[in-house]
């Protein structure tokens, strides 16, 4: 019997990719500590966010460690700026529509990496960060009181490495 | 005067003795040779087992497996009548995941095309066998006093057996194409789970982690943490046992005893 090959380490180039990635999860984790502070939201509401900002926390923890010392461990600007606009105000509904668009965002970036990083010790991590943020989306959809299809179907874009900074 | 003592011929006794012994059990004149233990009566012939391989091939064709289990298990649970009053949005929801499966289950069996191998369009037969019949015996049981809400918690665990399933093979599929595929219709079944969680336990309340503090048994819960878990399902069905105790089943994703390998077929 022969079986795939073990887990392999991140190439030169998977470096970059994840440093982005870590990158974009601390954007992530710096829009739901804005979103959770809104007065907008009740305590239990808040506790949901704060959770999710905890997700995205350990997520660009993971990351980093993957990579060490080649970690940016700041959040991506532009990421952060293109969404922190939108939280603000006290229409909830808008607010967690959002953030969903915002972790819809993140699992078509990270899927697209999982199809360009060369070793599996980053695709393995990043596929366990996008069954996750999947599920916030979903979540989120069904907190605002969104459509089925709004919490199945993911119409995000790819954000591109290099391109948003 | 002795020239030695009683420990050397006690030592060089037992040398001689093994000697003996070795020599009884090694090959004799004109007494043919067994490639079986010496027994009585005949024996059967060596079988040897093909020699098989975990490809990419083999690991599609047991995810296309997966996606007819959950097809048919949303079949079975459509035809049993159970999604009527409270649970008819849940009858909805099961034809819409149904419908995604099916999605998914073609996707899958068009890659195992193009790379040359036999696509897959059955359920896959140890799951059945040790999961989804054993589950489905419990919900139909006559005593089951609430067969619809057992049919969300097993398509719920079918859900999250499939999100890992696609997780998982992340890291054994070579083609790097072909783990975006997956990882892209397992993001998909993750969210079948977070929805059908939110059926059992909805709500704010139901979206993180919780413990039921009447039974300190950790409630279902749409996020279940930080990272996807690779962890057994563990689910409790059907009616009490006359201890109060219900049936429970661990569900895992397939190993090397339910990879869909090159020569299983549905037929």
């Amino acid at each position: 019997m022969s079986l795939p090959a073990a887990t392999t380490p991140p190439s030169t180039a998977d470096v970059a990719l994840l440093a982005f990635a870590n990158a974009a999860e601390w954007a992530a984790r710096d829009l739901f500590a804005v979103a959770a502070a809104l007065p907008a939201f009740s305590s239990e509401e808040q506790a949901v966010l704060v959770g999710f900002h905890d997700h995205h926390r350990a997520a660009a923890q993971a990351l980093g460690g993957l990579i060490g010392a080649d970690a940016p461990n700041v959040r991506e600007d532009a990421v952060y700026n293109a969404f922190r606009s939108r939280l603000s105000g006290s229409d909830k509904g808008a607010i967690l529509d959002a953030l969903r668009e915002l972790e819809n965002t993140l699992v078509a970036t990270h899927t697209s990496l999982v199809g360009t990083l060369d070793g599996t010790a980053g695709s393995s991590l990043v596929a366990s960060i996008i069954t996750i943020q999947a599920r916030h989306a979903a979540s989120l959809a069904l907190l605002a009181g969104r459509s089925l299809d709004d919490a199945l179907v993911n119409e995000a874009i790819a954000l591109t490495p290099g391109a948003t900074s | 005067m002795n020239r030695y003592s009683r420990r050397q011929v006690l030592r060089f006794g037992g040398v001689g003795f093994a000697g003996v012994v070795l020599a009884a059990c090694g090959k004799q004149a004109n007494v043919p040779e067994s490639e079986n233990v010496v027994s009585v009566g005949d024996t059967p012939s060596k079988v040897t087992l093909p020699n098989v391989e975990v490809d990419d091939i083999v690991l599609l064709r047991t995810a296309a497996s997966l996606e007819y289990n959950a097809i048919d298990t949303y079949d079975a649970a459509i035809g049993l009548g159970v999604f009527n009053g409270a649970f008819m949005p849940a009858g909805e929801i099961a034809k819409r995941l149904r419908d995604d499966h099916k999605g998914h289950a073609d996707a899958i069996n068009g890659l195992i095309t193009k790379l040359g191998g036999e696509p897959f369009t059955c359920g896959n037969p140890r799951i059945n066998e040790v999961y989804i019949s054993p589950a489905l015996a419990l919900i139909t049981d006559e005593a089951n006093e609430n067969p619809p809400l057992d049919v969300v918690v097993l398509a719920h665990a079918l859900e999250n057996l499939a999100a890992q399933t696609y997780q998982g093979v992340v890291t054994m599929l070579s083609d790097k194409s072909l783990r975006q595929a997956a990882i892209t219709i397992g993001q998909d079944e993750a969210r079948h789970a977070a929805v059908l969680a939110q059926a059992l336990n909805p709500g704010l309340g139901g979206i993180l982690p919780s413990v039921n503090p009447d039974t300190g048994k950790a409630n279902v819960a749409a996020v279940p943490g930080a990272f996807g878990p690779l962890t057994p399902i563990n689910v409790t069905l059907g009616a009490p046992a006359a201890d109060g105790a219900r049936a429970s089943l661990n569900l895992e994703t397939p190993s090397l005893n339910s990879l869909i390998y090159a020569g299983v077929s549905c037929s």
